[in-house]
């Protein structure tokens, strides 16, 4: 244990700290959820890519930078402390990315992750259907084989910013008559594709933020899928932990609103219920424990290790600090939370973020299911209705 | 930076893990609490281990090592909720001590021959020491009351909140593994009572707050270690998060161990008696709290991501 950083990765928090200062928009953009702010974060996207921050870790062929994994945390603490914007392509970068680095192919590779680091291709995940939501392997949307295609048949829902995005991955059924986690393929396809009609959905706070996706008939190439015919739930699973991980959700974020709600309760301490006081401290005591966790995660990875169903632990863990700390927000704001603009005019902030957090022990798979991997696969305690 | 602790710096922990697994079994809570409360052989064995002269410089004849390698040692103490006040002596007066320059009885405390003990003015008494007994809750934490003025000095306060967390640490994590154990073989309703959501949940929750709490005692460990201007802040943390972990485990424990959780019985009430000896010893989670406070909204430390190490 060594807790001091390098020469090296202080100049690098200095340089990423300068480009920040230099680029991140002056006043925040309108939220990625609508449609003209989602324009404005692609926007914002190709001005990263443009400075080579798109995807800091992954190798300079593909637009990255070749940084490991405690380069990016700090990248990313940057960034948050930045009050830098939403990335309109986590899907893509954080989940799909690291998918394709594993399983994808040569020509899959330079196909998909290049246009990806440079914002260029913004991506939407496609696993939930009306009927599939928690319990993911019963999935029913068919890709049957027709020649060097596959044809597409079926639904998906709750498809984050697919309303607007413009390629799209998930899973599909490509063995007739198969069950469960069996005979599913993980296939990637072009939103625009003739067939695919989006219909948004509105979310909480009133924007088209998710899109249910009807399939008629669409064909999509045989060589848009990743890995083998049938490998699909393993490689979903892979993805999955990458979600839950420490990729999608880095500390950084969390430290950076800790940070706002201490300056937010010494604005409110006079009328504030004792109760904040205790909360406010447990955010920063959360935010921090989260940190440490992700380093210590990050420098096992690099030294060879994985992380398994631990990762259950840390989205557990990150979606229930945001919850409680902008809970602690909207209780510290009082008769100003139901505000969607504060007296100088600026975005609540707080309140969007306490919306956003109600979703996380939701997505990701739920908190139960998360709980129930814990159980199960850490604690060694029998299947649920195990008899 | 590297928050990872090194492989071999687990070794020496994985071996008192192994040594007092096969030494201090719950039937030595269990003998000693039915009977004479000491059994010299129990300090003997630790003597040999060289844990008395851990953190001892080897200049006078100690293993030289640090406060995490101490702290790690703790955690197996709590874990199985050790008779003998190695911890107290060896980890928290020790280091004090020679932080204070008192080297002159190193090598009596390094051949366990004499165990110092040392009082914070923030508790009125001191496990293990001569004196007038006082009854604890805890059966074998043999409480004296404090005659002398103990000491206000900060410095040991961290220690002995460092090390109360790391025990802590241990005994929730004991208290989980009992709990677990129970929850497989305890059958109603025709399946085993862990296959219930309701108590899978709560045991999964236990494992969270534990996931969370022992990287936050490493970095106070190495903090303190390096006399960091922040340890005491990073110390405090790690004794709320630690103290919370073990109430919630020992919560959760009982209440998956039913009425048999309840009893003198099942071993668990050892566990549960010291976490709360030591979630209000060397400092109330309030005092730490405050500690908190102080440093995070009252800005004595800079706060925000690039300070996470500082
Ligand atoms: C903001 C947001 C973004 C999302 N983005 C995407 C996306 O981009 N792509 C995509 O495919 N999906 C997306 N989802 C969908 C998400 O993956 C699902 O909502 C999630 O898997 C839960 O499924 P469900 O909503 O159908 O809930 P259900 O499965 O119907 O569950 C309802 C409730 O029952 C509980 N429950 C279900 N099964 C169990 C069980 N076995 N034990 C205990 N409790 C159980 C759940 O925890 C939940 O509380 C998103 C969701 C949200 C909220």
């Amino acid at each position: 244990m060594q807790l001091a950083y390098t020469e090296q990765q202080q100049a690098f928090r200095a340089e990423v700290r300068e480009w920040l200062a230099a680029n991140v928009p002056p006043a925040p953009l309108l939220t990625l959820e609508c449609e003209e702010g989602y324009h404005q974060h692609v926007g914002w996207e190709r001005q990263l890519a443009s400075g080579n921050w798109g995807m800091v870790t992954w190798p300079e062929t593909y637009g990255g930078r070749g940084l490991d994994l405690i380069e990016w945390l700090i990248f990313e603490e940057e960034y948050w402390g930045a009050g830098a914007p939403l990335r309109v392509n986590q899907n893509g970068i954080f989940l799909l990315g690291p998918t394709i680095m594993e399983y994808g192919t040569p020509e899959q590779k330079a196909r998909f992750l290049t246009p990806m680091a440079a914002g260029e291709v913004i991506w939407a995940q496609a696993w939930s259907e009306p009927g599939a939501g928690s319990d993911m392997a019963a999935i029913k949307t068919t890709a049957y084989r027709d020649g060097d295609h596959y044809v597409i048949n079926g639904q998906k829902t709750w498809s984050s910013r697919a309303s607007f995005a413009d390629w799209g991955f998930g899973l599909f059924r490509t063995e007739e008559g198969s069950q469960r986690h069996k005979g599913l393929s993980f296939i990637l396809f072009d939103l625009d594709t003739p067939g695919i009609t989006r219909r948004p959905i509105r979310q909480l706070h009133g924007h088209p933020g998710f899109a249910e996706l009807f399939f008629d008939d669409v064909r999509v190439p045989v060589d848009n899928r990743l890995a083998g015919e049938g490998e699909g739930w393993s490689v979903a699973m892979a993805t999955a932990g990458f979600e839950r991980g420490l990729m999608l959700r880095s500390p950084g974020r969390f430290q950076a609103a800790a940070r706002r709600l201490v300056e937010l309760f010494r604005q409110h301490e006079a009328a504030a219920a004792p109760s904040a006081r205790e909360a406010v401290m447990r955010a920063w005591m959360d935010a921090q424990a989260y940190a440490y966790n992700t380093y210590a995660v990050a420098a096992k990875i690099m030294a060879g290790g994985k992380i398994g169903a631990e990762a259950s632990l840390n989205k557990i863990f990150w979606s229930e600090l945001d919850r409680a700390m902008h809970r602690t927000a909207m209780q510290l704001l009082g008769a100003a939370a139901e505000l969607r603009a504060l007296a100088d005019g600026s975005i609540n902030e707080w309140l969007e973020g306490y919306m956003f957090s109600l979703s996380g022990p939701i997505y990701a798979g739920s908190n139960e299911i998360q709980r129930n991997i814990t159980a199960e696969r850490l604690l060694g305690l029998p299947r649920v209705g195990a008899g | 930076m590297d928050m990872l602790i090194a492989p071999e710096r687990l070794e020496l922990a994985e071996a008192v893990r192994d040594y007092l697994a096969g030494t201090h079994g719950p039937e030595v809570l269990r003998r000693l609490d039915a009977g004479p409360n000491r059994d010299p052989a129990l300090w003997q064995g630790l003597v040999e281990m060289g844990l008395t002269g851990l953190l001892v410089p080897e200049a006078h004849g100690g293993l030289g090592m640090g406060l995490l390698d101490a702290a790690l040692i703790a955690r197996e103490c709590g874990r199985v909720c050790l008779a003998e006040p190695l911890v107290e002596s060896a980890f928290v007066a020790t280091p004090w001590l020679i932080a204070q320059g008192q080297t002159g009885d190193l090598a009596a405390v390094v051949a366990g021959e004499h165990r110092p003990l040392a009082a914070h003015g923030i508790n009125g008494w001191v496990a293990d020491g001569e004196g007038e007994p006082l009854a604890s809750i805890d059966p074998l934490r043999r409480l004296a009351a404090l005659h002398e003025a103990p000491s206000d000095d900060p410095l040991l306060l961290d220690l002995g909140a460092l090390m109360s967390a790391a025990q802590l640490v241990g005994l929730a994590e004991a208290m989980l593994d009992q709990a677990v154990e129970y929850a497989k073989i305890r059958t109603q309703f025709g399946q085993p009572v862990g296959a219930f959501q309701a108590i899978k949940h709560k045991l999964a929750d236990v494992a969270v707050a534990l996931e969370f709490a022992r990287p936050v005692l490493w970095r106070a460990a190495q903090a303190l270690d390096d006399r960091a201007a922040s340890a005491s802040l990073h110390v405090s943390h790690a004794k709320v998060v630690a103290t919370d972990a073990a109430y919630l485990a020992a919560e959760s424990a009982i209440q998956v161990h039913g009425a048999m959780g309840y009893t003198y019985e099942v071993d668990l009430h050892f566990w549960m008696k010291r976490a709360w000896a030591l979630g209000g010893a060397w400092g109330s989670r309030a005092s730490h709290l405050a500690r908190i406070d102080t440093a995070v909204i009252g800005a004595a430390h800079p706060i925000g991501p690039e300070n996470t190490f500082a």
